[in-house]
């Protein structure tokens, strides 16, 4: 036990100092026995590492065992040696109980020979000499022996003879001077009259007054707590614990049934607190003051009764007639709530007293009064005081956000059938068009005035029309079926013109130096198609280069910088090797960036390059990747939540380096999604207001204007103003400005395609009955 | 409690309030004898009474209807309601002016075209052409009518709707692209610009019979570089200025002599498709001529670029960039830029109100000071039109009159003086409406065309002559006239 505790305080220390420094500190070092201090510490490594395999309780103990400890460790410096000098003595004598009293000594012969120590009988021992004169005569009384002269025997079988008594005279001297401890009486032992010594009396007389008789008896000696309440960390017992300690008793719960079932029963009644019995101030009486209020003189002491206001020239029956309420005031009273009256009658003119009413509201008002004193609660007024304008989000009005497309300003016809698709030139003075008839059209934006036609196929449908981003050259593609045809409509300057040729042709000299790939390979499938030039008719219509894809493009989109543009195969049948492809203008290149099917989400969609990043946002039907292209990483995948994405655009604003990337996204199943790309992979707005498929979404170019629209199959644009702040802290704030309607459904589709003009609020679309709009 | 009180009065007695008025007119013809004096009249009276009492103290054979101006406003309620309105005590004596009203005007005739017309411009003794030129004056009944056709042709009509010359094709010399704009420079000049970039100046001449005639090309100018939308012309100056969607108002002269080398660059010998769809010009050699000078500041297309009414060293552009600029001709340098919140689409100069009228894209007219002095930025707005306002001109016979044509199939005309007010402010009102006649031929005068689709107006000029000239989407000049105030003037 004391061992076990030295080892405690020694683990004390140790980690006193590791928690101090972690090293191990002079006092340690100074040690007698470095050994043991370090296995010791091996021993505490060991220990520390049982508590902490041990529950939470064991560490409790400690802390508590370090607690216990502190006073020895605050009282002496040095405390591991004291320690041990004191616990030494105890551990020997502890040895020497268990071994047997004997000493092996070699005698002259060489033989063992066994010493015992000397027995040394203390008080208690049976060896005490006996005294040679003691009765020997046992437990019986001496009266037996009064007929005799002796009055017992002693040891030696001798008669132990009465003792003479004295004379009278010698009494009587005796009894004149009674030597110390004289008390009177005779010892039944010997027969002597007895003598008490001095302490002898005060033992007599502590046990008389109930004391301890021993001196130097401490009845309040400190506990030694052999059996301490602490769990010790070598227990004297190594008994596991017994069962009842943690089974539940049955006797108890036996017992607690039956109390239970009592209390069920009824025969065991709840606590109840005593009545308290009302206190009646029967010494407390409360004064009517004015209960029989007399005229009295006005006095100091006097207070009169507070006064009612008397009544007023209203309350007459005969009011004057600027009293009396008109018709509104009358109207007005009658309709504002009982409550919120503030006055509970009108002024009425009877004329005379004799025509006064009785009061109709009597027995309602004693009721009322009746009521009240029952403290009967008869209305409940649950009223929000709220106002319900406050409850709805602080939209600014659509007046404050002008400019904004309201009105059809110029419609295009000549089309036949569905117009695909649209886009308006970099310069924002054409439309480009391109539909089902197989005929790319250009016009002129305002007037609606058709300058350009081509028709690049009989049987397909132009899908998709972009004009090359930049103001130096009038480039413009359009995918036709399976070809995507790059254009110079003449509709430019010639210088301009000139500069567009030579950028389209620059590329010839690029693709001739690097031969084509052989037959071979190009019937494989994922081989890039080969740039080729027009037919002649197709030249002279403009028509500048032909890239055939072999599967159907639907999706184009350009670089900002106008070098490069990736097109999408969506079709189920593309390989997913080629459906994605990205064309270099400057090379006459194309190519497959993607080997493999983006992973979920089905087939890609439609794909835009970031607006100054190295960026490609390509989207299936339910996602949207962002992939790096200078460090060929996928950089962030996006969730609408849409089930069928249809389009997506990127905030132009996105080019600056202080606003982050925002996107939305128009998706099939009617919805537009709002993407802050930094908040979350989550949409940060759901706009549902469409009733069909959404088919297009494009922000306001250049960002001067800050709107946004979508395009929808049940035949209307939606404008939305939708701001972007630079600093990151506030979101964008969404404001619903303008449903553009206008376009006719045709077959089930309404509006297919939507653009900006470049600096204007203006915006045309391209709808299924072959008309696009111009909405300013 | 006033209103209350009076109208209490009113049905009470019989008597109406009257009020003492002093009716005046500017036009000596229809003015009253200086004795009459103030006369008392009753404030229930409106316009229509007020007319009958004129006519009556004139005691005119044949009534003409007048518009009553009291404070530069016109009356367009009963004099009770304008004083109530105004705050004026009826005791007071009313100073009302009178002009003529203006006659609805009506229809006179329609010229078919083969294509789109977009520009229309008029020759006639009152014409600013014939006004320029001293020694050819038209004479009466000679009026001739110029449209510039997207088809790439200049047609001269005269009034009986017969077309007396056409412009050679691209072939022998004339525009290979649509034309935007053409206006007479004299009565044998006349100047064109178009798509293809280039202005054209041509003579025209006339058989002695007067009906028929030759537009031969006299110049080509180059110097834009894309599309030319409007244009101007001072004769007296021969000076030129072209709107461009090339960013550009180009100053031209419109004498060979005085104009530079044109550009090498542009000329169309210089274009680099050599197709065949490009015919160039082999058959007919045109003089080539550059521009004075090509003022750039604008950062849009230019949609219109006139000169100052009094002072032709003075020009002012509008573009689709919402600017307003004035130009000193003289040194070809920007005087003064106004901005405003729409693209500007049309220009016209009213001289003496020192305004300057330009149509907008928002469907509006704005009327602006363009001195330096004016704060305020925009005077007035004048609000009717559901389309872009593409056209502008100036009314002959007054100088508070205006017309304006837009791409909703109707010319509006406005009298600055007619305001009402809006929940903006003062705002215009439009006079009269024209619709094209050709709506109402198809038997679809009250449908409203979406857009303006098919009735687009392109260009409205009016001439004191012949009346009002608009050519628009449906292929046709249309012509109109106010014939009350033309019988008045004879």
């Amino acid at each position: 036990m004391n061992a076990a505790k030295a080892s405690k305080k020694r683990k004390a220390v140790t980690r006193d100092v590791e928690e101090e420094a972690g090293v191990f500190s002079g006092d340690e070092l100074n040690h007698d026995n470095l050994d043991g201090a370090l296995s010791d510490n091996a021993n505490d490594l060991s220990d520390s590492e049982q508590d902490d395999s041990e529950s939470e309780i064991e560490l409790i103990y400690d802390f508590s065992d370090e607690e216990d400890d502190e006073d020895a460790l605050d009282s002496d410096e040095i405390p591991s040696d004291g320690e041990q000098a004191e616990t030494k003595p105890t551990v020997v004598s502890q040895v020497d109980r268990d071994q047997p009293n004997v000493r092996v000594v070699k005698d002259a012969n060489g033989n063992d020979r066994f010493l015992y120590d000397e027995i040394n009988p203390d008080d208690n021992s049976d060896y005490s000499e006996a005294e040679e004169n003691a009765n020997t005569i046992g437990d019986i009384p001496l009266t037996f022996y009064d007929m005799y002269p002796h009055i017992g025997y002693d040891i030696n079988g001798k008669k132990i003879m009465r003792p003479a008594k004295g004379e009278a005279l010698d009494a009587l001297l005796e009894s004149i001077e009674i030597p110390k401890g004289w008390t009177g009486l005779t010892d039944p032992a010997t027969g002597k009259p007895l003598q008490l010594s001095q302490d002898e009396l005060e033992l007599l007389k502590k046990v008389q007054m109930n004391e301890i008789p021993a001196e130097g008896y401490d009845p309040y000696e400190p506990t030694v707590e052999w059996f301490t309440s602490q769990q010790e960390i070598m227990p004297l017992s190594a008994a596991p614990e017994p069962k009842r300690r943690f089974v539940p008793s049955k006797h108890e719960a036996k017992r607690v049934m039956k109390i239970v079932k009592a209390i069920r029963e009824g025969r065991i009644l709840p606590y109840r607190p005593p009545e308290e019995r009302e206190e009646t101030d029967e010494d407390v009486i409360n004064y009517d003051l004015w209960a029989d209020e007399v005229e009295r003189p006005d006095h100091i002491m006097h207070v009169p009764a507070p006064k009612l206001p008397p009544p007023g020239y209203e309350e007459s029956y005969h009011p004057p007639a600027e009293y009396l309420p008109d018709k509104k005031e009358r109207k007005e009273w009658e309709q504002t709530d009982p409550e919120d009256r503030e006055k509970d009658f009108l002024a009425n003119d009877f004329g005379s007293l004799r025509r006064v009413p009785g009061y109709e509201n009597f027995i309602k008002e004693k009721f009322e009064r009746c009521l009240d004193l029952y403290l009967a609660p008869r209305v409940r007024r649950s009223k929000l005081n709220i106002d319900p304008e406050s409850l709805l989000p602080k939209l600014p009005s659509p007046e404050e956000l002008k400019p904004f497309p309201t009105t059809c300003a110029t419609v295009f016809r000549g089309h036949k059938g569905r117009v695909r698709s649209l886009a308006v030139d970099p310069l924002g003075i054409w439309l480009a068009t391109g539909g089902d008839d197989g005929t790319v059209r250009v016009w002129e934006l305002l007037t609606g005035r058709q300058l350009w036609s081509a028709n690049l196929s009989d049987e397909e449908a132009v899908n998709v029309v972009r004009w090359r981003p930049g103001k130096d050259a009038v480039i413009l593609a359009a995918a036709v079926g399976d070809d995507i045809y790059l254009a110079v409509p003449p509709i430019a300057e010639p210088e301009i013109e000139k500069a567009s040729l030579e950028i389209l042709d620059a590329g010839w000299g690029y693709a001739a130096s690097n031969p084509a790939p052989s037959a071979a390979e190009a019937n494989k499938k994922s081989t890039p198609p080969q740039w080729i030039r027009p037919s002649s008719a197709l030249t002279e219509a403009g028509i500048c280069v032909v890239i055939p894809l072999r599967y159907v493009v639907k999706s184009l989109s350009w670089h900002r910088r106008g070098d490069y543009f990736v097109t999408i195969c969506p079709g189920s049948s593309t390989p997913a090797s080629v459906a994605i492809s990205i064309h270099t203008l400057s090379k006459h290149i194309t190519q497959f960036p993607f080997r493999r099917r983006l992973k979920g989400g089905g087939a890609p969609q439609t794909a835009h390059f970031h607006p100054s990043k190295p960026i490609l946002f390509v989207a299936n039907q339910r996602s949207i990747r962002a992939y790096d292209l200078s460090r060929q990483l996928l950089v962030k995948i996006l969730q609408p939540g849409a089930r069928w994405i249809s389009s997506f655009d990127i905030h132009p604003t996105s080019a600056s380096a202080s606003g982050g990337d925002n996107i939305i996204v128009g998706s099939y199943d009617r919805r537009l999604l709002w993407h802050d790309l930094d908040l979350s992979p989550r949409p940060y707005k759901t706009l549902r207001y469409h009733r069909k498929a959404i088919r297009a979404v494009k922000f306001h170019p250049g960002g001067r204007y800050p709107l946004f629209a979508d395009a929808s199959d049940d035949g209307s644009l939606q404008i939305f103003h939708g701001s972007v702040t630079g600093d990151m802290l506030s979101n964008a704030s969404i404001v619903p400005l303008k449903v553009l309607k206008g376009h006719k459904i045709t077959g089930e589709l309404g509006v297919l395609d939507i653009d900006w003009h470049p600096r204007e609020a203006w915006c045309v679309s391209a709808g299924a009955d072959g008309t696009c709009r111009l909405w300013m | 409690m006033n209103g209350d009180q009076t109208a209490d009065f009113a049905a009470d007695a019989p008597v109406q309030r009257q009020v003492r008025v002093h009716l005046t007119s500017k036009q000596e013809e229809i003015a009253l004898p200086e004795s009459t004096g103030p006369i008392l009249i009753p404030t229930g009276l409106r316009r229509y009474a007020l007319s009958t009492l004129v006519n009556n103290l004139l005691s005119t054979e044949k009534p003409v209807p007048f518009e009553f101006l009291i404070n530069g406003t016109f009356l367009r309620t009963s004099i009770d309601e304008y004083l109530t309105a105004n705050g004026i005590s009826s005791e007071t004596t009313l100073e009302i002016e009178y002009v003529r009203a203006l006659i609805p005007p009506l229809h006179i005739a329609s010229f078919q075209h083969d294509d789109w017309v977009s520009s229309a411009d008029v020759l006639s003794t009152t014409s600013p052409a014939a006004s320029w030129a001293s020694g050819a004056t038209v004479a009466k009944g000679q009026e001739r009518i110029l449209s510039a056709s997207y088809d790439g042709l200049l047609r001269i009509w005269n009034m009986s709707s017969e077309t007396i010359a056409t412009s050679p094709a691209a072939a022998d010399g004339g525009h290979n692209a649509s034309i935007k704009a053409a206006k007479f420079v004299s009565p044998h000049q006349i100047v064109s610009a178009g798509l293809d970039r280039t202005v054209r100046l041509w003579k025209y001449s006339e058989e002695e019979d007067g009906f028929s005639g030759k537009i031969s090309p006299q110049l080509e100018l180059y110097g834009h570089k894309s599309g030319i939308d409007s244009l101007a012309v001072h004769g007296p100056s021969s000076r030129i200025l072209t709107a461009s969607s090339d960013h550009t108002v180009g100053f031209w002269s419109s004498k060979k002599s005085e104009s530079p080398a044109a550009p090498e660059n542009l000329l169309p010998s210089s274009a680099a498709r050599t197709s065949k769809r490009r015919k160039l010009n082999s058959s007919v050699s045109t003089p080539q001529r550059g521009p004075l000078s090509l003022l750039s500041a604008h950062t849009g297309p230019v949609s219109a670029a006139i000169f100052d009414a009094r002072d032709s060293t003075v020009g002012y552009s509008t573009s689709w960039d919402h600017s307003l600029r004035t130009w000193d001709l003289m040194t070809a340098s920007l005087v003064d830029t106004r901005t405003t919140s729409h693209s500007l689409l049309s220009l016209e100069h009213l001289p003496d109100l020192h305004l300057l009228a330009a149509g907008t894209s928002a469907r509006h007219i704005t009327l602006i000071d363009p001195r330096t002095s004016a704060t305020t930025l925009s005077a007035m707005t004048l609000r009717g039109h559901t389309n872009a306002v593409v056209s502008l001109a100036r009314d002959p016979h007054s100088t508070y009159g205006l017309i304006s044509g837009s791409h909703d199939g109707t010319c509006r005309i406005w009298d600055i003086r007619s305001t009402k007010t809006d929940k903006d402010g003062v705002v215009g009102e439009s006079v009269y409406t024209i619709s094209r006649k050709s709506l109402e031929e198809e038997g679809k005068s009250d449908s409203k065309r979406v857009g303006g689709e098919g009735v687009k107006v392109f260009s409205v000029c009016w001439d004191q002559t012949v009346g009002i000239v608009s050519a628009g989407e449906d292929k046709r000049i249309q012509i109109n006239r106010g014939e009350g105030v033309l019988s008045s003037k004879k």
